[in-house]
């Protein structure tokens, strides 16, 4: 850390909270929140853009992303499962570069010389797209294997943030245990909706191949890590800003059944599940609880029916939280005193018999003033408090 | 007429091949490509926005329904052109902002926008500013329509504005944004003319933008 005067003082605020209220180890406090107690303050996870993370290093004054993360009392360390050691990944003439599944990514930069200048990393080419039979579709010579990662070093990677954090076993975003967004990698978006109305065989055959590679890779993970994980994600997106992408009957229809495979296998295991979701899913609650959900993420705020005082109400009893502050307006676009009280809301309504942990509900974006991710963790640990 | 509402069923419904061949049998009988649009496509693509409101159908029917009704105005198309009835609502240009790669809601809003009458230019995704106002320039368009997933690169949207000021045809041009993370406040706060949460909306906006 750096000692400057005027990184010490950005750094007393949050110091001087933790000090106070902090009577737990991270791990502790996380294990108590998602068994539905109430530990010493809310946990605190935190998903950032890497741009934000630099920025976020610099004001403080931290020389690396352990520190940043140490200092700003964030709980939950995110493990991203064994090493790749498949055939190297092959980059093209235009820039892409193939995945594991062998969708063709390129680099976008968005907001070309301003201050908020960043990359995304997105789908250029989907191999499936236009594909018409199963039959080709079977055909693919792309399909991973789970036998393309080296799992050695997941145990002693796990155990590195042990006894003092709790780690989040998630995978890397492209990698992460899913069913549809990995259709819509291979088959492009608009060709997978088309083919939920229209193609049901196709559906099923992408669908069955993407579930048989993660129902025989998870166990391999949840073995090597052992008891040095102490949770597991997954993410699907099934919710748009105004109500679910797809009807409840079209996910019990499609989606469903590997849904509970995966948190069977994972409970098997002694391990909770995590699912990310973006949008506004809630009609689709019941059946995620009624299927094994133990953690809902994301909870997107500006998304239609995710006030997280109703679903704390509605469904607190049977599935923890971890989410809702608000990345598309108040983060971006709002002042810090909008910012408190967003915390404060989400505190004073989710945090009673534990069930909660604080997190944005998606990667803080790089146009976030940095006063207000100030006042984010600041309100954090302010209002957190038990 | 009952084919026509025919074809709007085949249309809600989103059975692109049974649309495409009912179309061309109904230019057969010497109905206008005008009233097909309006009674046929136009009255689908409603009634499935009217149950995509309801929550009575999803992002894929509301796909399939704007595809099939793309099907059926292939089939008009070439008589659209050509004959002097025909008139549309209006030209939009449509486009996802620069940085932002994007599209599928912004393909469904031209899909809908060209089922409901008007004249879509889509440029695609990642546009960059001067494509915008090139575009609206020589296409004289009536609408402008930027779409954006993200909250970084919705800015571009303000720029792109800022842009038309510039040029000096801000007036001549109604600017509709919609995606994620914009909502009525975004809209306001860049001087925009309209926002829209979906597709459906969308189309009603536009048409309420011409008047």
């Amino acid at each position: 850390m750096k000692e400057d005067q005027i990184y010490k003082d950005r750094r007393y605020k949050i110091n001087e909270l933790r000090a106070k209220h902090e009577k737990m180890t991270a791990r502790e406090r996380v294990k108590m929140a998602i068994n539905f107690e109430e530990p010493d303050r809310i946990p605190i996870d935190n998903w950032m853009v890497p741009e934000i993370k630099k920025r976020c290093m610099n004001y403080w004054g931290c020389e690396s992303e352990e520190e940043l993360l140490a200092f700003l009392g964030v709980d939950v360390r995110d493990n991203y499962g064994p090493s790749y050691v498949g055939q190297s990944f092959k980059e093209f003439d235009d820039g892409t570069v193939a995945d594991l599944w062998g969708v063709r990514r390129k680099v976008v930069t968005y907001g070309k010389g301003t201050p908020h200048e960043g990359i995304f990393k997105e789908v250029a080419w989907s191999p499936l797209e236009h594909m018409t039979t199963v039959e080709e579709i079977n055909a693919y010579q792309g399909w991973p294997s789970p036998d393309w990662w080296d799992y050695s070093k997941m145990r002693e990677e796990c155990a590195y943030w042990h006894p003092e954090y709790f780690v989040l076993n998630k995978g890397d975003r492209l990698d992460r245990t899913a069913q549809l967004k990995p259709m819509m990698y291979l088959r492009g978006i608009e060709q997978t909706f088309i083919d939920l109305a229209r193609n049901p065989k196709i559906v099923e055959c992408i669908r069955d191949r993407i579930v048989n590679y993660f129902v025989e890779y998870n166990p391999k993970v949840f073995e090597a890590g052992g008891d040095e994980i102490d949770m597991f994600m997954m993410g699907d997106d099934m919710g748009g800003q105004r109500g679910p992408l797809i009807s409840v009957e079209m996910w019990r229809r499609y989606f469903s059944d590997a849904f509970r495979k995966y948190c069977d296998i994972t409970h098997k295991y002694g391990l909770k599940v995590m699912y990310h979701t973006c949008g506004d899913v809630y009609k689709l609650i019941p059946d995620f609880i009624e299927n094994g959900l133990d953690c809902l993420q994301s909870l997107q705020p500006q998304a239609t029916n995710m006030d997280i005082k109703r679903l704390k109400q509605e469904f607190g009893k049977d599935l923890s939280f971890q989410g809702g502050m608000d990345i598309q307006q108040i983060l971006p676009l709002g002042t810090p005193e909008d910012v408190r009280k967003m915390v404060k809301y989400a505190a004073d309504n989710a945090k009673k018999d534990g069930g909660y942990i604080f997190g944005t509900a998606h990667n803080i974006q790089a146009d976030t003033p940095m006063e207000n991710v100030a006042a984010l963790f600041e309100g954090y640990h302010e209002y957190g408090v038990y | 007429m009952s084919t026509l509402k025919t074809l709007s069923e085949y249309v809600e419904q989103g059975k692109g091949t049974e649309a495409k061949s009912l179309a061309q049998k109904l230019l057969g009988e010497n109905i206008s490509p005008d009233t097909i649009i309006k009674e046929g496509i136009v009255t689908g693509l409603d009634a499935i926005g009217d149950k995509f409101a309801a929550f009575e159908a999803f992002v894929p029917e509301l796909m399939v329904a704007a595809l099939a009704a793309q099907e059926a105005l292939e089939v008009l198309r070439p008589k659209m052109t050509h004959g002097t009835l025909h008139k549309t609502l209006g030209t939009v240009v449509i486009g996802t902002v620069e940085g932002d790669v994007h599209d599928v809601g912004k393909n469904i809003v031209a899909m809908m926008m060209e089922g409901g009458g008007f004249n879509v230019i889509d440029l695609g995704v990642d546009v960059p500013m001067a494509k915008f106002i090139k575009e609206v320039k020589y296409q004289e368009a009536d609408i402008l329509a930027l779409s954006a997933l993200y909250t970084p690169t919705r800015l571009a949207m303000k720029d792109t504005i800022q842009a038309l000021i510039d040029e000096g045809i801000r007036g001549n041009i109604k600017v509709m944004v919609g995606g994620a993370p914009i909502d009525q406040a975004f809209c306001d706060l860049i001087g925009a003319d309209g926002y829209a949460p979906d597709a459906p909306q969308a189309v009603k906006l536009a048409k309420r933008l011409m008047q």
